[in-house]
């Protein structure tokens, strides 16, 4: 699917910036959004005052306009905001350079800011006396006992391996193999959380059921943190300090059979085995003129180890059904495909798949911590259920 | 931490869209909202019909039987009115093969993905909410 007017290369992402990732912050979501969003300007060697736009998360408890006045903004001319928490990034990346080729802003900051683990944590539920209405559908699936996005993606997990014709216990090795891999990774990583702090795939095992067939080393981390980037034109990008990554493509896409509300109607839809991501994957790659064999490396959305499994089939990377398959070795920086070389969600933090852009922006910058020697594909995805967003990142060569 | 004291998690009963589907549960029946126009069954129950655009809808009554789609048992506590552990249930209608419901059951149940299941009726307090288990088996019921 070849896209006219799309321009492969057209605006770089210029600066990328992040805080610390931590279980308690101490700071508000507004002082993160601006220590990440200062890094990123800083790195990228543009004056605060500078920035003309702002794309924001529409979960985030940030303002554009909040972020501009911390920023210092002289005149905010464009403000947006791309999709829910995970689907997010990619897609709000994508916002910042519709917004340059149109004219509308010259100097865009992509954030996502949360204290996801000592805020407001996702899934605890309020004790009301009602749940439900409003179009939120809650009603539907809360009263049952079905709460957590780890309960919804437990129910995905065995239904894939039951399409597939997995035993649980072949579920849980190709479970395993994603969790390892990005354990190793984050063990390289010293600004991941689980920096230095070892796993086998016993200790895997050994990990408590939480939703059963998903273990808590299923799970990514919730945690406190924000990460911004910045997006200009790529003619612009080089006048300035800091190294440009050309942004090849980027798509969103939600796929056959969206259904209302947020996360668990999601379960309604006519396959859970697949997700929005196939539908943006043609749209992805047509933009960018390339395939998934052409990806050097790979940060996927990974809130848990399954919806790693189902995005690999669903851009291409392997068939339907064999991702489980996929040997651990295949994932690490020297193998097939390079996982999640920061750790990613689940074991570096959970930054809303904002974490994972900034690694595809290093490496093919050939700044992370876990190189892939010479990489000049990067690929980045922002996940489903309720849609899916992805970017293709190039080499400025 | 389970609280036995904690209240459960009820659905609200009066929304415009899904309302019907709770009241039909209190008359003992499974009500699934259909287009008014090109029949086609909306689950999740909303005011038009995404397929042909109609805002005309109707209410069908549904058989009480379905099959097992997939589960989760959930082991870690979250609400303290819903012990660990337990079992959720997506459970696909035969009547109906592009609705699933949800349902819940106590403790970690034998199950298999494709088994039969039957709607049963749980009240609790002033709300009726349809669950599911597994259908009696031909040995059991002998």
């Amino acid at each position: 699917m070849s896209d006219a007017t799309w321009k492969p290369g057209a605006c770089s992402i210029v600066g990328i910036g992040a805080t610390d990732f931590s279980k308690a912050s101490g700071r508000s979501p507004l002082t993160l959004a601006a220590q990440a969003s200062r890094a990123a300007l800083a790195d990228a060697g543009i004056d605060p005052r500078q920035v003309d736009g702002i794309v924001r998360c529409d979960m985030d408890l940030v303002s554009a306009p909040a972020l501009a006045d911390s920023l210092g903004v002289a005149d905010l001319t464009y403000w947006g905001e791309a999709g829910p928490g995970g689907s997010g990034p990619a897609a709000m990346v994508g916002q910042a350079v519709a917004a340059v080729q149109a004219g509308l802003a010259t100097t865009v900051v992509v954030f996502r800011s949360l204290n996801g683990r000592s805020g407001n944590r996702y899934g605890l539920v309020g004790e009301r006396g009602a749940t439900g209405g409003d179009g939120s559908y809650e009603e539907f699936f809360l009263p049952y006992g079905m709460q957590t996005a780890g309960q919804f993606f437990a129910v995905a997990a065995r239904r894939y391996a039951h399409e597939h014709g997995l035993s649980i216990d072949g579920l849980a090795h190709g479970l395993g193999s994603i969790a390892l891999a990005s354990r190793a990774h984050a063990n390289r990583n010293p600004d991941a959380q689980f920096f230095q702090r070892t796993m086998t795939r016993d200790d895997y095992l050994a990990s408590r059921m939480l939703a059963d067939p998903l273990r808590l080393f299923d799970f990514c981390l919730e945690s406190d943190g924000a990460a911004a980037v910045v997006v200009t034109t790529t003619e612009r990008a080089r006048d300035l300090a800091g190294s440009a990554v050309p942004i090849l493509s980027v798509a969103q896409g939600t796929g056959h059979g969206v259904q209302p509300g947020q996360m668990f109607p999601a379960l309604l839809r006519p396959s859970i085995t697949s997700w929005p991501s196939a539908a943006a994957a043609p749209t992805l790659f047509g933009r960018a003129g390339i395939s998934a064999g052409d990806v050097d490396v790979a940060q996927v959305y990974d809130c848990f180890t399954i919806t790693v499994l189902i995005q690999l089939e669903d851009y291409g990377f392997v068939a339907p059904g064999q991702a489980a398959h996929l040997a651990e070795s295949d994932l690490s920086v020297g193998g097939l495909l390079p996982l999640n070389t920061s750790g990613g969600h689940l074991s570096e933090a959970y930054i809303h798949g904002m974490n994972h852009v900034l690694e595809g922006v290093r490496q093919v910058r050939g700044t992370s911590t876990n190189q892939v020697e010479g990489a000049e594909i990067s690929f980045v995805t922002s996940a489903p259920p309720p849609g899916a967003s992805a970017l293709v990142l190039g080499a400025d060569r | 931490m389970t609280d036995p004291q904690a209240a459960p998690l009820l659905p609200v009963t009066d929304d415009v869209d899904t309302g019907e589907f709770f009241a039909a549960a209190a008359r003992g029946e499974l009500a699934i909202r259909v287009c008014g126009e090109c029949r086609v069954d909306l689950h999740l129950p909303r005011e038009n019909c995404p397929r042909c655009g109609a805002f005309t809808r109707e209410w069908r009554t549904v058989g009480p039987t379905g099959t097992l789609y997939s589960w989760t048992v959930v082991e870690h506590q979250v609400h303290p009115a819903y012990p660990v552990p337990y079992t959720v249930v997506l459970v696909e209608l035969d009547d109906a093969k592009d609705v699933r419901l949800l349902g819940r059951i106590d403790g970690r149940p034998a199950l298999e993905i494709g088994q039969p299941m039957q709607a049963w009726f749980e009240q609790i307090g002033d709300v009726t909410l349809p669950q599911w288990r597994p259908t009696s088996s031909q040995e059991e019921n002998a």
